[in-house]
Protein backbone atom coordinates (compact mmCIF):
# COMPACT_ATOMS: atom_id res chain seq x y z
CA UNK A 1 0.00 0.00 0.00
CA UNK A 2 0.92 3.44 -0.76
CA UNK A 3 1.14 6.28 0.92
CA UNK A 4 -1.24 8.33 -0.55
CA UNK A 5 -4.02 5.15 -0.49
CA UNK A 6 -2.47 4.88 3.45
CA UNK A 7 -3.56 8.29 4.03
CA UNK A 8 -7.21 8.10 2.41
CA UNK A 9 -7.50 5.08 4.53
CA UNK A 10 -6.92 6.87 7.67
CA UNK A 11 -9.08 9.22 6.70
CA UNK A 12 -11.99 7.09 6.03
CA UNK A 13 -11.25 5.51 9.71
CA UNK A 14 -11.36 9.02 10.95
CA UNK A 15 -14.69 9.98 9.04
CA UNK A 16 -16.45 6.45 9.72
CA UNK A 17 -15.81 7.52 13.46
CA UNK A 18 -16.81 11.07 13.21
CA UNK A 19 -20.09 10.23 11.41
CA UNK A 20 -20.74 7.48 14.40
CA UNK A 21 -19.90 10.20 17.35
CA UNK A 22 -21.27 13.57 17.39
CA UNK A 23 -18.48 14.96 18.60
CA UNK A 24 -14.61 16.05 16.67
CA UNK A 25 -12.40 13.87 18.60
CA UNK A 26 -8.12 14.47 17.73
CA UNK A 27 -6.18 11.32 18.46
CA UNK A 28 -3.14 13.20 19.18
CA UNK A 29 -3.92 14.30 22.59
CA UNK A 30 -5.96 12.90 25.48
CA UNK A 31 -9.48 13.71 26.03
CA UNK A 32 -10.00 15.77 28.58
CA UNK A 33 -13.06 14.39 30.45
CA UNK A 34 -12.56 11.21 29.09
CA UNK A 35 -10.36 7.87 29.52
CA UNK A 36 -8.51 6.12 26.26
CA UNK A 37 -7.60 2.75 25.83
CA UNK A 38 -5.69 2.37 22.79
CA UNK A 39 -6.00 -1.27 21.43
CA UNK A 40 -3.00 -2.30 19.07
CA UNK A 41 -3.72 -5.67 17.19
CA UNK A 42 -7.11 -6.55 15.43
CA UNK A 43 -7.58 -10.19 16.09
CA UNK A 44 -9.09 -12.54 18.48
CA UNK A 45 -7.85 -10.90 21.07
CA UNK A 46 -7.53 -7.35 20.35
CA UNK A 47 -10.88 -6.98 18.42
CA UNK A 48 -12.71 -8.57 21.47
CA UNK A 49 -10.88 -6.52 23.46
CA UNK A 50 -12.00 -3.31 22.30
CA UNK A 51 -15.89 -4.29 21.89
CA UNK A 52 -15.72 -5.35 25.55
CA UNK A 53 -14.11 -2.52 26.64
CA UNK A 54 -17.25 -0.24 25.42
CA UNK A 55 -19.69 -2.96 26.30
CA UNK A 56 -18.51 -2.14 30.11
CA UNK A 57 -17.41 1.39 29.80
CA UNK A 58 -18.93 3.24 26.88
CA UNK A 59 -17.49 6.47 28.72
CA UNK A 60 -14.20 5.35 27.64
CA UNK A 61 -12.77 6.19 24.45
CA UNK A 62 -11.93 2.87 22.87
CA UNK A 63 -9.31 3.40 19.72
CA UNK A 64 -8.43 0.37 17.39
CA UNK A 65 -5.31 0.30 15.69
CA UNK A 66 -4.70 -2.95 12.92
CA UNK A 67 -3.01 -2.68 10.01
CA UNK A 68 -5.09 -4.40 7.59
CA UNK A 69 -9.27 -3.59 6.54
CA UNK A 70 -10.04 -7.17 7.04
CA UNK A 71 -9.02 -10.34 8.93
CA UNK A 72 -8.65 -13.91 7.73
CA UNK A 73 -8.85 -16.17 10.64
CA UNK A 74 -6.66 -18.87 11.63
CA UNK A 75 -9.43 -21.22 13.21
CA UNK A 76 -10.89 -22.90 10.20
CA UNK A 77 -8.55 -22.41 8.04
CA UNK A 78 -7.85 -25.39 7.75
CA UNK A 79 -11.28 -26.15 6.30
CA UNK A 80 -10.38 -23.97 3.42
CA UNK A 81 -6.85 -24.93 2.83
CA UNK A 82 -9.33 -28.65 2.50
CA UNK A 83 -11.82 -26.82 -0.42
CA UNK A 84 -14.43 -27.06 2.58
CA UNK A 85 -15.09 -23.68 2.82
CA UNK A 86 -13.70 -20.42 0.34
CA UNK A 87 -11.52 -18.15 1.94
CA UNK A 88 -14.50 -15.61 2.37
CA UNK A 89 -15.84 -17.96 4.60
CA UNK A 90 -12.43 -16.62 7.16
CA UNK A 91 -12.73 -12.64 6.06
CA UNK A 92 -13.88 -10.81 8.79
CA UNK A 93 -13.86 -6.78 9.14
CA UNK A 94 -13.94 -3.92 11.55
CA UNK A 95 -16.83 -2.04 10.48
CA UNK A 96 -19.63 -3.08 13.07
CA UNK A 97 -17.12 -2.61 15.45
CA UNK A 98 -16.42 0.97 14.97
CA UNK A 99 -20.39 1.53 13.82
CA UNK A 100 -22.30 -0.05 16.61
CA UNK A 101 -19.57 -0.06 19.08
CA UNK A 102 -18.40 3.83 18.49
CA UNK A 103 -14.52 2.28 18.57
CA UNK A 104 -12.53 4.42 16.04
CA UNK A 105 -10.51 1.88 14.28
CA UNK A 106 -7.11 3.25 12.58
CA UNK A 107 -5.71 1.15 10.26
CA UNK A 108 -2.11 1.79 10.39
CA UNK A 109 1.52 -0.18 11.24
CA UNK A 110 2.44 0.52 14.55
CA UNK A 111 6.06 1.06 15.02
CA UNK A 112 6.20 1.00 19.10
CA UNK A 113 4.14 0.85 22.17
CA UNK A 114 6.06 3.16 24.44
CA UNK A 115 5.06 2.71 28.29
CA UNK A 116 7.69 6.02 29.60
CA UNK A 117 5.61 8.45 27.10
CA UNK A 118 2.37 6.07 27.90
CA UNK A 119 1.67 6.45 23.85
CA UNK A 120 1.51 4.89 20.57
CA UNK A 121 3.92 5.54 18.23
CA UNK A 122 2.97 4.98 14.59
CA UNK A 123 5.47 4.33 11.77
CA UNK A 124 4.07 7.59 9.71
CA UNK A 125 5.37 9.59 12.48
CA UNK A 126 1.90 10.01 14.87
CA UNK A 127 1.96 9.60 18.55
CA UNK A 128 -1.49 8.70 19.95
CA UNK A 129 -1.58 8.96 23.63
CA UNK A 130 -3.44 6.55 26.08
CA UNK A 131 -4.47 6.14 29.61
CA UNK A 132 -4.22 2.49 29.13
CA UNK A 133 -3.26 0.16 25.94
CA UNK A 134 -3.76 -3.34 25.17
CA UNK A 135 -1.67 -4.94 22.89
CA UNK A 136 -2.46 -8.19 20.93
CA UNK A 137 0.52 -8.53 18.69
CA UNK A 138 0.31 -12.20 17.76
CA UNK A 139 3.06 -14.19 16.83
CA UNK A 140 6.03 -13.79 14.62
CA UNK A 141 8.39 -16.99 13.46
CA UNK A 142 11.77 -18.01 14.00
CA UNK A 143 13.57 -18.82 10.84
CA UNK A 144 15.48 -21.36 10.75
CA UNK A 145 17.37 -24.36 9.26
CA UNK A 146 17.31 -22.53 6.13
CA UNK A 147 13.45 -21.38 6.10
CA UNK A 148 14.00 -17.49 6.01
CA UNK A 149 11.16 -14.68 5.60
CA UNK A 150 10.24 -15.37 1.58
CA UNK A 151 10.26 -18.73 1.92
CA UNK A 152 6.64 -18.80 2.90
CA UNK A 153 6.18 -17.94 -1.11
CA UNK A 154 7.63 -21.66 -1.68
CA UNK A 155 6.56 -23.59 1.11
CA UNK A 156 3.61 -21.91 2.93
CA UNK A 157 3.89 -22.36 6.83
CA UNK A 158 -0.21 -20.70 6.58
CA UNK A 159 0.49 -20.14 9.78
CA UNK A 160 -0.87 -16.36 9.31
CA UNK A 161 -3.88 -16.83 7.45
CA UNK A 162 -5.24 -15.00 4.09
CA UNK A 163 -2.72 -15.11 1.51
CA UNK A 164 -1.00 -17.94 2.87
CA UNK A 165 -3.87 -20.06 3.18
CA UNK A 166 -5.26 -19.51 -0.10
CA UNK A 167 -1.38 -20.27 -1.65
CA UNK A 168 -1.39 -23.92 0.45
CA UNK A 169 -5.02 -24.42 -1.11
CA UNK A 170 -3.75 -23.79 -4.32
CA UNK A 171 -0.48 -26.41 -3.96
CA UNK A 172 -2.80 -29.07 -2.90
CA UNK A 173 -5.29 -28.43 -5.68
CA UNK A 174 -2.55 -28.68 -8.21
CA UNK A 175 -0.44 -31.56 -6.28
CA UNK A 176 -0.52 -34.54 -9.00
CA UNK A 177 -2.27 -37.67 -7.15
CA UNK A 178 0.43 -39.55 -5.78
CA UNK A 179 2.08 -36.71 -4.30
CA UNK A 180 4.09 -35.95 -0.97
CA UNK A 181 2.45 -33.54 1.10
CA UNK A 182 4.92 -32.79 4.01
CA UNK A 183 4.22 -30.66 7.24
CA UNK A 184 7.36 -29.20 9.44
CA UNK A 185 5.31 -29.18 12.47
CA UNK A 186 6.91 -26.76 15.46
CA UNK A 187 8.95 -27.07 18.38
CA UNK A 188 6.47 -25.81 21.86
CA UNK A 189 4.92 -23.45 22.58
CA UNK A 190 3.26 -22.89 19.68
CA UNK A 191 0.32 -20.96 18.08
CA UNK A 192 -3.07 -23.68 18.24
CA UNK A 193 -1.52 -26.60 19.68
CA UNK A 194 -3.89 -28.99 17.52
CA UNK A 195 -4.09 -26.87 14.30
CA UNK A 196 -1.14 -28.79 12.71
CA UNK A 197 -2.71 -32.04 13.30
CA UNK A 198 -6.34 -31.02 12.43
CA UNK A 199 -5.12 -29.64 9.11
CA UNK A 200 -3.22 -32.73 8.24
CA UNK A 201 -6.47 -34.76 8.76
CA UNK A 202 -8.71 -31.77 6.56
CA UNK A 203 -5.76 -32.37 3.96
CA UNK A 204 -6.16 -36.31 4.22
CA UNK A 205 -9.56 -35.80 3.38
CA UNK A 206 -9.60 -33.96 0.46
CA UNK A 207 -6.75 -36.28 -0.74
CA UNK A 208 -8.56 -39.45 0.13
CA UNK A 209 -11.08 -37.90 -2.36
CA UNK A 210 -9.67 -36.55 -4.65
CA UNK A 211 -6.27 -38.07 -4.52
CA UNK A 212 -6.26 -40.99 -2.72
CA UNK A 213 -2.80 -42.12 -4.21
CA UNK A 214 -1.45 -39.56 -2.07
CA UNK A 215 0.66 -39.69 0.92
CA UNK A 216 1.04 -37.63 4.45
CA UNK A 217 4.19 -36.87 6.22
CA UNK A 218 4.22 -35.03 9.37
CA UNK A 219 8.03 -34.21 10.41
CA UNK A 220 6.97 -33.13 13.87
CA UNK A 221 9.88 -31.41 15.77
CA UNK A 222 8.82 -32.67 19.53
CA UNK A 223 7.92 -36.03 21.00
CA UNK A 224 4.22 -35.67 21.17
CA UNK A 225 1.40 -33.23 20.22
CA UNK A 226 -2.09 -31.89 21.79
CA UNK A 227 -5.40 -34.49 21.73
CA UNK A 228 -3.01 -37.32 20.07
CA UNK A 229 -4.47 -40.15 20.93
CA UNK A 230 -8.29 -39.02 19.53
CA UNK A 231 -6.36 -37.62 16.12
CA UNK A 232 -4.37 -40.59 15.89
CA UNK A 233 -7.83 -43.25 16.85
CA UNK A 234 -9.42 -41.01 13.78
CA UNK A 235 -6.58 -41.09 11.18
CA UNK A 236 -6.53 -44.82 11.48
CA UNK A 237 -10.65 -45.39 10.89
CA UNK A 238 -10.77 -42.36 8.63
CA UNK A 239 -7.42 -42.09 6.72
CA UNK A 240 -5.71 -45.67 7.05
CA UNK A 241 -2.36 -45.80 5.69
CA UNK A 242 -2.09 -42.34 4.23
CA UNK A 243 -0.52 -40.49 7.57
CA UNK A 244 3.06 -41.13 8.11
CA UNK A 245 3.99 -39.41 11.91
CA UNK A 246 7.76 -39.03 12.56
CA UNK A 247 8.36 -38.13 15.81
CA UNK A 248 11.38 -35.78 16.72
CA UNK A 249 12.87 -39.00 18.27
CA UNK A 250 11.65 -41.40 14.82
CA UNK A 251 13.38 -39.32 11.83
CA UNK A 252 11.00 -36.29 12.30
CA UNK A 253 14.08 -34.08 13.31
CA UNK A 254 14.86 -31.58 10.59
CA UNK A 255 18.10 -30.62 10.21
CA UNK A 256 18.19 -28.50 6.87
CA UNK A 257 15.34 -26.99 4.49
CA UNK A 258 15.53 -26.59 1.03
CA UNK A 259 12.03 -24.37 0.75
CA UNK A 260 12.72 -23.96 -2.99
CA UNK A 261 13.18 -27.40 -4.07
CA UNK A 262 11.11 -28.63 -1.09
CA UNK A 263 13.75 -31.19 -0.05
CA UNK A 264 13.94 -31.57 4.10
CA UNK A 265 17.51 -33.02 5.78
CA UNK A 266 16.56 -35.38 8.63
CA UNK A 267 18.66 -37.44 10.51
CA UNK A 268 17.77 -40.31 8.65
CA UNK A 269 18.20 -38.86 4.81
CA UNK A 270 16.46 -36.51 2.91
CA UNK A 271 12.86 -36.27 2.50
CA UNK A 272 11.72 -34.76 -0.93
CA UNK A 273 7.74 -32.97 -0.51
CA UNK A 274 5.41 -32.30 -3.50
CA UNK A 275 3.74 -29.92 -1.33
CA UNK A 276 6.03 -28.80 1.90
CA UNK A 277 3.93 -27.12 4.68
CA UNK A 278 6.89 -25.67 6.68
CA UNK A 279 5.28 -24.10 10.03
CA UNK A 280 8.23 -22.44 12.06
CA UNK A 281 9.46 -22.22 15.58
CA UNK A 282 7.30 -19.33 17.30
CA UNK A 283 7.84 -16.02 19.49
CA UNK A 284 5.77 -13.18 20.45
CA UNK A 285 5.04 -11.33 17.27
CA UNK A 286 7.96 -8.38 16.67
CA UNK A 287 5.33 -5.63 17.87
CA UNK A 288 6.03 -7.19 21.56
CA UNK A 289 10.28 -6.71 21.23
CA UNK A 290 10.28 -3.61 19.88
CA UNK A 291 8.02 -2.24 22.44
CA UNK A 292 10.55 -3.92 25.37
CA UNK A 293 7.22 -6.14 26.34
CA UNK A 294 9.38 -9.30 25.81
CA UNK A 295 11.36 -11.68 28.19
CA UNK A 296 12.92 -14.62 26.13
CA UNK A 297 10.46 -15.33 23.43
CA UNK A 298 6.80 -14.18 24.91
CA UNK A 299 5.71 -11.54 27.21
CA UNK A 300 5.24 -11.49 31.21
CA UNK A 301 2.33 -10.66 32.55
CA UNK A 302 0.45 -9.77 36.04
CA UNK A 303 -2.23 -13.03 35.45
CA UNK A 304 -4.94 -10.83 36.63
CA UNK A 305 -5.14 -7.63 35.29
CA UNK A 306 -2.68 -9.19 31.88
CA UNK A 307 -0.78 -5.94 32.73
CA UNK A 308 2.83 -6.53 31.33
CA UNK A 309 5.12 -7.30 34.25
CA UNK A 310 7.74 -4.91 32.39
CA UNK A 311 5.98 -1.96 31.35
CA UNK A 312 3.17 -0.18 33.29
CA UNK A 313 -0.36 0.61 31.81
CA UNK A 314 0.20 -1.98 28.98
CA UNK A 315 -1.72 -5.03 29.24
CA UNK A 316 -0.45 -7.84 26.93
CA UNK A 317 -3.29 -10.68 25.74
CA UNK A 318 -3.33 -13.64 23.56
CA UNK A 319 -0.47 -15.82 21.72
CA UNK A 320 2.19 -13.20 22.50
CA UNK A 321 1.63 -13.56 26.54
CA UNK A 322 2.69 -15.81 29.53
CA UNK A 323 -0.38 -17.50 30.50
CA UNK A 324 0.70 -20.97 31.08
CA UNK A 325 -1.33 -22.81 31.71
CA UNK A 326 -3.58 -21.72 29.07
CA UNK A 327 -2.93 -22.81 25.36
CA UNK A 328 -1.88 -20.24 22.63
CA UNK A 329 -5.82 -20.53 21.04
CA UNK A 330 -8.18 -17.85 19.56
CA UNK A 331 -10.60 -18.62 22.56
CA UNK A 332 -8.16 -18.01 25.11
CA UNK A 333 -7.50 -14.77 23.15
CA UNK A 334 -11.06 -14.32 23.31
CA UNK A 335 -11.40 -14.96 26.95
CA UNK A 336 -8.10 -13.09 28.15
CA UNK A 337 -9.55 -10.36 26.07
CA UNK A 338 -13.00 -10.18 27.85
CA UNK A 339 -11.29 -10.35 31.55
CA UNK A 340 -8.41 -8.08 30.65
CA UNK A 341 -11.22 -5.34 29.34
CA UNK A 342 -12.85 -5.95 32.72
CA UNK A 343 -10.10 -5.16 35.12
CA UNK A 344 -9.12 -1.83 33.31
CA UNK A 345 -12.83 -0.54 33.03
CA UNK A 346 -12.67 -1.18 37.06
CA UNK A 347 -8.96 0.09 37.23
CA UNK A 348 -10.11 3.08 35.24
CA UNK A 349 -12.93 3.83 37.96
CA UNK A 350 -10.72 3.35 40.30
CA UNK A 351 -12.24 0.48 41.70
CA UNK A 352 -10.45 -2.96 42.91
CA UNK A 353 -9.79 -5.47 40.48
CA UNK A 354 -11.95 -9.01 40.55
CA UNK A 355 -10.41 -11.47 42.62
CA UNK A 356 -9.40 -14.09 41.16
CA UNK A 357 -10.79 -14.13 37.70
CA UNK A 358 -11.96 -17.22 36.09
CA UNK A 359 -10.96 -18.11 32.20
CA UNK A 360 -12.02 -20.85 29.79
CA UNK A 361 -10.67 -22.71 26.90
CA UNK A 362 -12.52 -25.06 24.30
CA UNK A 363 -10.89 -26.13 21.40
CA UNK A 364 -12.39 -27.87 18.85
CA UNK A 365 -10.61 -30.02 15.80
CA UNK A 366 -12.13 -31.43 12.58
CA UNK A 367 -10.78 -34.75 11.28
CA UNK A 368 -13.36 -34.43 8.69
CA UNK A 369 -16.49 -32.49 7.96
CA UNK A 370 -18.57 -34.87 10.01
CA UNK A 371 -15.86 -35.44 12.62
CA UNK A 372 -15.02 -33.54 15.37
CA UNK A 373 -13.17 -33.52 18.90
CA UNK A 374 -11.97 -31.07 21.41
CA UNK A 375 -10.08 -30.07 24.73
CA UNK A 376 -12.04 -27.54 27.08
CA UNK A 377 -10.64 -26.39 30.64
CA UNK A 378 -11.49 -23.86 33.04
CA UNK A 379 -8.97 -21.52 34.84
CA UNK A 380 -8.33 -19.22 37.96
CA UNK A 381 -6.19 -16.75 37.61
CA UNK A 382 -3.71 -16.88 41.09
CA UNK A 383 -0.85 -15.00 42.14
CA UNK A 384 1.95 -15.05 39.55
CA UNK A 385 -0.19 -18.39 37.81
CA UNK A 386 -3.10 -18.96 35.84
CA UNK A 387 -4.52 -22.34 36.97
CA UNK A 388 -6.18 -25.11 35.37
CA UNK A 389 -8.86 -26.12 38.10
CA UNK A 390 -8.74 -29.83 39.41
CA UNK A 391 -11.86 -32.21 38.04
CA UNK A 392 -12.84 -29.73 35.41
CA UNK A 393 -12.27 -30.02 31.61
CA UNK A 394 -10.75 -32.77 29.51
CA UNK A 395 -10.83 -34.53 26.26
CA UNK A 396 -13.60 -35.82 24.21
CA UNK A 397 -13.97 -39.87 24.55
CA UNK A 398 -11.71 -42.44 23.04
CA UNK A 399 -13.55 -45.34 20.83
CA UNK A 400 -16.75 -42.70 20.95
CA UNK A 401 -19.93 -43.53 18.54
CA UNK A 402 -20.05 -41.85 15.17
CA UNK A 403 -23.24 -39.81 16.34
CA UNK A 404 -20.80 -38.00 19.02
CA UNK A 405 -17.70 -37.21 16.56
CA UNK A 406 -20.62 -35.84 13.98
CA UNK A 407 -22.28 -33.53 17.24
CA UNK A 408 -18.96 -32.54 18.26
CA UNK A 409 -18.39 -31.79 14.82
CA UNK A 410 -21.75 -29.38 14.83
CA UNK A 411 -20.55 -27.70 17.90
CA UNK A 412 -17.04 -26.97 16.06
CA UNK A 413 -18.87 -25.15 13.67
CA UNK A 414 -21.44 -23.23 15.99
CA UNK A 415 -18.63 -22.04 17.89
CA UNK A 416 -17.13 -20.34 15.47
CA UNK A 417 -20.37 -18.64 14.13
CA UNK A 418 -20.96 -17.07 17.18
CA UNK A 419 -17.39 -16.66 18.20
CA UNK A 420 -16.94 -14.20 15.32
CA UNK A 421 -20.39 -12.72 16.23
CA UNK A 422 -18.40 -12.51 19.96
CA UNK A 423 -15.40 -10.62 18.35
CA UNK A 424 -16.70 -8.74 15.41
CA UNK A 425 -20.47 -8.09 15.49
CA UNK B 1 -46.80 -8.81 58.42
CA UNK B 2 -45.46 -11.74 60.31
CA UNK B 3 -47.49 -13.86 57.49
CA UNK B 4 -45.09 -12.54 54.64
CA UNK B 5 -41.99 -12.46 56.79
CA UNK B 6 -42.70 -16.23 57.54
CA UNK B 7 -43.88 -16.65 54.05
CA UNK B 8 -40.22 -15.35 53.34
CA UNK B 9 -38.61 -17.13 55.19
CA UNK B 10 -39.68 -20.53 53.92
CA UNK B 11 -39.25 -19.13 50.23
CA UNK B 12 -35.60 -18.52 50.67
CA UNK B 13 -35.22 -21.95 52.66
CA UNK B 14 -36.62 -23.91 50.13
CA UNK B 15 -34.96 -22.37 47.13
CA UNK B 16 -31.67 -21.72 49.20
CA UNK B 17 -31.15 -18.74 46.76
CA UNK B 18 -27.98 -16.45 46.88
CA UNK B 19 -27.82 -12.68 46.71
CA UNK B 20 -27.32 -11.72 43.06
CA UNK B 21 -23.78 -10.56 42.94
CA UNK B 22 -23.84 -8.78 39.35
CA UNK B 23 -20.11 -8.35 39.13
CA UNK B 24 -19.62 -12.00 39.85
CA UNK B 25 -22.17 -12.95 37.58
CA UNK B 26 -21.10 -10.51 34.76
CA UNK B 27 -17.26 -11.95 35.18
CA UNK B 28 -18.13 -15.46 35.31
CA UNK B 29 -20.33 -14.93 32.20
CA UNK B 30 -17.66 -14.02 29.76
CA UNK B 31 -16.35 -17.41 28.80
CA UNK B 32 -19.86 -18.54 28.35
CA UNK B 33 -20.23 -15.95 25.57
CA UNK B 34 -17.08 -17.94 23.32
CA UNK B 35 -19.42 -20.71 22.42
CA UNK B 36 -23.07 -19.36 22.76
CA UNK B 37 -22.51 -16.13 21.67
CA UNK B 38 -22.05 -12.38 23.15
CA UNK B 39 -24.66 -12.75 26.64
CA UNK B 40 -25.74 -15.84 25.34
CA UNK B 41 -27.55 -14.85 21.91
CA UNK B 42 -26.70 -17.79 20.01
CA UNK B 43 -27.06 -17.50 15.84
CA UNK B 44 -25.87 -21.36 15.75
CA UNK B 45 -26.52 -24.73 16.64
CA UNK B 46 -25.76 -24.02 20.06
CA UNK B 47 -28.23 -23.40 22.41
CA UNK B 48 -29.54 -19.63 23.30
CA UNK B 49 -28.84 -19.01 26.87
CA UNK B 50 -29.95 -15.19 26.69
CA UNK B 51 -33.11 -14.71 29.32
CA UNK B 52 -33.19 -18.55 30.09
CA UNK B 53 -35.13 -18.80 33.46
CA UNK B 54 -32.80 -18.67 36.73
CA UNK B 55 -33.89 -21.78 38.56
CA UNK B 56 -33.99 -23.68 34.96
CA UNK B 57 -30.56 -22.34 34.19
CA UNK B 58 -28.66 -23.34 37.68
CA UNK B 59 -30.81 -26.76 37.77
CA UNK B 60 -29.34 -27.89 34.34
CA UNK B 61 -25.85 -26.58 35.31
CA UNK B 62 -25.99 -28.89 38.81
CA UNK B 63 -26.90 -31.44 36.54
CA UNK B 64 -24.20 -31.29 34.43
CA UNK B 65 -22.00 -30.79 37.10
CA UNK B 66 -22.83 -33.64 39.60
CA UNK B 67 -23.24 -36.45 36.60
CA UNK B 68 -26.65 -36.04 36.13
CA UNK B 69 -26.79 -35.20 32.75
CA UNK B 70 -24.31 -35.25 30.05
CA UNK B 71 -23.45 -33.15 27.28
CA UNK B 72 -19.85 -33.89 24.80
CA UNK B 73 -18.73 -30.68 26.82
CA UNK B 74 -20.83 -29.03 29.24
CA UNK B 75 -20.16 -31.40 31.92
CA UNK B 76 -16.24 -30.46 31.44
CA UNK B 77 -17.34 -26.76 32.04
CA UNK B 78 -19.34 -27.30 34.85
CA UNK B 79 -17.39 -28.87 36.96
CA UNK B 80 -14.85 -25.92 36.66
CA UNK B 81 -17.40 -24.05 38.91
CA UNK B 82 -18.80 -24.03 42.68
CA UNK B 83 -22.09 -24.02 43.25
CA UNK B 84 -22.47 -20.51 44.10
CA UNK B 85 -21.13 -19.46 40.81
CA UNK B 86 -23.22 -21.68 38.73
CA UNK B 87 -25.62 -19.45 40.50
CA UNK B 88 -24.49 -16.40 39.99
CA UNK B 89 -24.08 -17.24 36.05
CA UNK B 90 -27.42 -18.69 36.00
CA UNK B 91 -28.61 -15.06 37.65
CA UNK B 92 -26.74 -13.41 35.11
CA UNK B 93 -28.14 -14.96 31.61
CA UNK B 94 -31.84 -14.69 33.07
CA UNK B 95 -31.54 -10.61 33.25
CA UNK B 96 -30.23 -10.79 29.82
CA UNK B 97 -33.31 -8.90 27.58
CA UNK B 98 -33.87 -11.93 25.32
Amino acid sequence: MNRRNFNKLVVSSFALSLAACSSLTSVSTLPAKKKRVVVVGGGFGGATAAKYLKKFSPDTEVILIEQNEEYYTCPFGNTVIAGMNDIEYIKHDYKTLASKYKIQVIHAKVKKVDGTTSSVILENGDIIPFHRAIVSPGIDFKYEKGYEEGSELHSPHAYKAGAQTSLLRKQLEDMKDGGTYVMVAPTNPFRCPPGPYERISLVAHYLKNNKPKSKIVILDQKKKFSKQGLFQEGWEDLYPDMIDWRSVEFGGKVLKVDPIKRILTTDEGDVKADVLNYIPSQKAGKLAFDSGLTKGDWCPINTKTFESKLVKNVHVIGDASIATKMPKSGFSANSQAKVAALQISRLLQKMPVINPPKLANTCYSLLSPTYGISVAAVYEAHEDKIIKVKGAGGLSPMAASKDFRMQEAEFAVGWYKNQMADIFK
Amino acid sequence: MKKIALALVCLYGISFAGDYDATQGQMLSLSCASCHGTDGKSTAVTPYIAGMGKTTMYKTLLDYKYGRKTGTIMQKHAKGFSDDELEQVSYYFSKVQR
